[in-house]
């Protein structure tokens, strides 16, 4: 057994895959245990905040405050709103709005004065868009906000009178240390459509992904194995039928089978183990095809006729004589039809046909919803990017596995 | 066996070539103007052609304007403004305003004195497209059809509007339904009559009745490729790809009389997308003018991508609130026919999150626009006295609220599985709209997620539309408990067509019930106010009646509605045409899409891009 675990260890290919699984393990144990708490938890309103560190404006306003006189500040205030195509635009008004200006795109103190004299909402340029006026009036707001030097002033309404009153002012010096806040906190991964933390959902989505794998692999597994070794074993009539089903199966694209199953089976029982137990129901052919040939080459060797001769039992020949031998075979298969099985819960569910949503989150649930919101389309990429690569390092790392196990125990195969 | 094989493969080779042939034929077979039209499509000017999504989904099924089932954007009856680009109505609807604007009529609806007859005279320009001029006894033809067919159309205005005569070529006149005391039924209905129904020519009716025989049926399914039409667009081409109108450059609207002029675009053209997504990457790129699609984050087009939409307000909600979707209560399910279970669920459910995640801010709040069976605008919501009712205005994730309210009442966790019981039975309901509906989805879910905070089990369910639709439009229905359905937008019956469709039991165990009341709500005081309403006319009596009927739907909370919803959204790409309607160009053009209505009045406004 030592010697056995040192080879595999020594397989390069099941080590990395094996650290990589590692790691997405490590992700599902100690995220939650970070951030505790419900993962389908809506904590934004609004749809798809971005990735990134918020921080509590209203506590930030109490928060003590430092003083900086730094030289670039107010360049990028500026710049956060004036971009290099913005000038262009800028220059562009001036045509079409007939203002003859001599200022050049990098004279930003001319080309802001010019601005201030001349733009005018009011005014409509023929032959200028809605859009584009809409967007010389935000540029407008924009450049005004940042240019003003005045204080701004936190009020607060007065109980008593209803009034505004002065709470303190804001100088354009003031800084305030964001340890020192009270609510700060980190989002890596930004929110959904539906406002949940995506990193924590992700972590959530893997549990309940591998669980659904583990099941499906686990019935597929068990279901071909044991079909497998009876057709191999015992041979003949039964033989021939339990092959007559599995041929059956294996014309049947199991997709198919699977989303007819799912969709007849109802949304309101699609729980995410029912799920799991469908896609195992219908992946188990090749398992049962694969040991039943190991079988049938296993079954006249000496020590099994040896066994037969003592009277051993069916099943303990199973267990004792055949089964050690196609262990290795059974392992690798398994750890494919995780795999699979994690793969088709995906495809499952963009089809609207997985586990029903608002229980538990699953890696395909979440990349259903982010398409149903076309974030895609809108470059929200936090919300699918993350659950695609992490779909993909699951499945490339239990084939990683898989193939560093065929290496080991695969005589054909050793180096 | 190898021999076997090459037989094998001849056989198929040919059945192939065969199968190959035979394609060619049919296509040769077909008229050589057909194949003309193929190639002219694809090669629309794109500076004469205005192009739209949403509004058509699948290909059409022909033109015909007497029809329901033509699943053609331009034969489409709205309420808040029928489509008139082919078709047109004696009025059209403005939902901004409320008004009714005279199309074929000319000058308004003139009611006699006693009410027992309303008074529309046809406009002298107004002309069908083979140049026949439009008179009365078309407006009446087409009523005497509907009637005879049974379209909707008839269907829809049998109860309200006793007949429509031609008194001569030019003057129209409309007797409603009178009640016991001599009065009209319904006024309301009237003006909806007026500015919903398409007038169609006598003659072509009747060219259609020599053709089927006067079979009202097949009257309804013909085609009608060949249809006479007064609007300024006619039929030019549709396949499974797009449906293109092309413009009647005789148009009778360029008269003075009208609009003066003709409609700026020369084509106006429907591409069909397989979904939003689809749609939302051609209104992205400029491929589409007008997208009617429910573009989420649609601020994003323009703050981020810097692309040249805009919509018809610059800030949220971006749009008209025109509908209120709305969870209906199916009363047949128990548990859910209990009031407290209903208003716990109603109160427990988050929609501020519903309007920003559903709806993406598209949508006012119920704090800005506190809940009741009005629409936000401020015609209607002057129209009931909120200081009244504010007590019951809940404004939603009041989760200690709900669950105190349940406690109160006795319904509680007695077995501890985390559900409450109710009569010894788990609150177990489903929650339920169509597939694919992304905005109604999540909404839907956020229904289910407020259920499981109190105690409530709630589970989505999404089922395809035709199963869907089936299945709630039954008189009686168990399968689905709390539904979501829509409220009618924008008419000139509302917000009394509301109340009827919120909370009528004229609706209580009918089949195939398009018109609501979805969860068989019935309450004859109710049913009294609904009756009383439209002969109303004192504007204080009509006030004290609808601020009773909020009172009693915020009691007994037959349904809640979730969100506030534009009568269809409306978002333009700038690229190619320029100077649509918005809200600071002071002309009251409606947001409708240039289709609906009134909003129509946009097509002759827009102009290129220089």
């Amino acid at each position: 057994m030592k010697h056995l675990l040192q080879q595999i260890l020594q397989s390069g290919k099941f080590l990395t895959g094996f650290i990589i699984f590692l790691f997405i393990l490590l992700l599902m144990i100690f995220y939650p245990m970070i951030n505790p708490g419900d993962p389908l938890q809506t904590i934004s309103i609004g749809t798809f905040a971005p990735p990134g560190t918020y921080v509590s404006m209203y506590d930030a306003l109490d928060t003590e405050l430092n003083v900086f006189k730094l030289d670039n500040a107010a360049l990028n205030r500026l710049d956060s709103v004036l971009k290099p195509e913005d000038r262009v635009e800028m220059i562009m008004w001036f045509e079409s709005a007939g203002v003859k200006v001599d200022v050049t795109l990098n004279d930003t103190e001319a080309l802001l004065a010019a601005w201030n004299e001349y733009y005018d909402s009011s005014i409509q340029p023929s032959g200028m868009t809605k859009a584009k006026r809409n967007y010389y009036k935000r540029l407008n707001d924009n450049i005004t906000r940042m240019l003003a030097t005045i204080p701004k002033v936190i009020a607060k309404i007065s109980e008593e009178s209803g009034e505004l009153v002065e709470v303190r002012q804001i100088k354009s010096t003031d800084y305030i240390n964001t340890n020192k806040v009270a609510n700060v906190f980190n989002l890596p991964l930004g929110t959904d459509n539906f406002g949940r933390n995506v990193l924590k959902e992700l972590a959530s989505a893997i549990k309940t992904s591998l669980l659904i794998g583990l099941i499906a692999g686990s019935v597929a597994t068990l279901i071909g194995l044991t079909l497998g070794l009876v057709a191999g074993f015992l041979g003949g009539l039964i033989d021939d039928f339990i092959m007559f089903i599995t041929n059956i199966f294996t014309v049947i694209p199991s997709f198919v089978l699977l989303i007819l199953i799912s969709y007849s089976i109802g949304q309101e029982q699609r729980g995410a183990a029912t799920v799991a137990v469908v896609i195992g129901l219908t992946s188990w052919i090749w398992t049962a095809r694969a040991v039943r040939s190991q079988v049938i080459s296993l079954r006249n060797r000496d020590h099994v006729n040896l066994s037969k001769l003592s009277g051993h039992s069916f099943f303990r020949i199973m267990v004792a004589d055949i089964l050690p031998y196609i262990a290795s075979y059974v392992v690798m298969a398994l750890i494919l039809q995780i795999s699979a099985a994690i793969l088709a819960e995906a495809q499952l569910s963009m089809l609207g046909l997985g586990p029903k949503t608002t229980e538990v989150p699953t890696l395909g649930l979440m990349m259903k919803w982010s398409m149903l919101y076309s974030a895609h389309l809108n470059g929200y990429w936090w919300s699918y990017f993350p659950v695609i690569l992490t779909i993909a390092l699951i499945s490339f790392s239990l084939n990683l596995m898989n193939t560093g196990l065929d290496q080991v125990f695969n005589p054909t195969l050793r180096d | 066996m190898r021999k076997l094989m090459l037989v094998l493969f001849l056989l198929v080779s040919i059945s192939f070539i065969f199968a190959g042939g035979a394609d060619e034929k049919s296509q040769a077979g077909s008229t050589p103007a057909a194949v003309e039209e193929v190639v002219t499509p694809d090669t629309l000017p794109r500076d004469q052609t205005l192009y739209w999504n949403g509004l058509q989904w699948g290909s059409i099924n022909g033109y015909n304007p007497i029809s329901d089932d033509m699943n053609n954007f331009v034969v489409s009856r709205q309420a808040y403004g029928t489509r008139i680009t082919t078709f047109e109505t004696l009025y059209m609807f403005n939902f901004l305003t409320g008004e009714l604007v005279p199309l074929l009529a000319d000058g308004p609806p003139v009611w006699n004195a006693a009410g027992t007859e309303v008074t529309v005279k046809i406009k002298k320009a107004a002309k069908w497209s083979d140049g026949i001029p439009v008179t009365a006894e078309d407006v009446a033809y087409t009523w005497e059809t509907a009637l005879k067919v049974g379209n909707a159309n008839g269907n829809s205005n049998k109860p309200y509007i006793a007949s429509v005569e031609a008194r001569d070529t030019l003057t129209v006149v409309v007797k409603p339904v009178l009640n016991a005391e001599g009065t009209p039924k319904n006024r309301l209905m009237v003006d909806l009559y007026l500015s919903q129904e398409y007038v169609v020519q006598k003659a072509w009716i009747q060219a259609l009745e020599a053709k089927t025989g006067g079979d009202g049926a097949e009257m309804k399914k013909d085609a009608a490729e060949n249809v006479v039409y007064s609007g300024p667009y006619g039929p030019y081409f549709a396949d499974d790809q797009k449906v293109v109108l092309v413009r009647n450059d005789n148009y009778w609207g360029q008269d003075a009389s009208m609009w003066g002029k003709l409609p700026a675009p020369k084509y106006v053209a429907h591409t069909i997308f397989s979904d939003n997504a689809a749609g939302q990457v051609a209104f992205k790129s400029g491929e589409v003018d007008v997208s009617q699609q429910f573009n989420s984050n649609v601020q994003d087009m323009w703050l981020k991508e810097g692309l040249p939409i805009s919509t018809y307000y610059e800030e949220a909600p971006y749009g008209v609130s025109g509908s209120i979707p709305t969870a209906y209560f199916n009363l047949n399910v128990s548990g859910l026919d209990n009031v407290n279970v209903r208003k716990a669920i109603a109160m427990a459910v988050d929609y501020d999150s519903i309007i920003a995640n559903a709806m993406t801010n598209q949508s006012p709040t119920f704090e800005q626009v506190p809940r009741s069976t009005m629409n936000p605008t401020p015609g209607e919501q002057g129209l009931y006295n909120q200081d009244e009712i504010a007590h019951l205005q809940f404004v939603g994730n009041d989760i200690a609220g709900a669950a105190a309210l349940l406690d109160g009442a006795g319904i509680v966790d007695t077995n501890g599985d985390g559900i409450r019981e109710l009569n010894g039975e788990n609150l177990s309901f489903n929650a339920t709209c169509p597939n694919g509906w992304t905005d109604w989805m999540a909404a839907i879910e956020l229904v289910a997620a407020a259920g499981d905070k109190i105690g409530i089990e709630i589970t989505s369910l999404f089922p395809e539309w035709s199963v869907y639709q089936t299945v709630v439009t039954q008189g009686y229905q168990d399968q689905y408990e709390i539904i979501m359905m829509w409220t009618d937008g924008s008419s000139p019956t509302m917000p009394w067509g509301r109340v009827r469709q919120l909370m009528s039991s004229e609706y209580v165990g009918t089949d195939g019930n398009w018109s609501g009341n979805w969860g068989q709500y019935s309450n004859p005081r109710v049913d009294e106010i609904i009756a009383a309403i439209p002969a109303t006319s004192d504007p204080d009596e009509l006030k004290a009646l609808y601020t009773e009927a909020n009172e009693i739907y915020l009691t007994d909370v037959p349904s809640f509605g979730l969100m506030y919803r534009p009568n269809c959204f409306e978002a333009v790409n700038e690229s190619v045409w320029t100077n649509y309607p918005n809200a600071e160009d002071g002309k009251n053009i409606p947001p409708g899409d240039l289709i609906h209505g009134y909003s129509i009045a946009g097509l002759y406004e827009i102009e290129l891009v220089n």
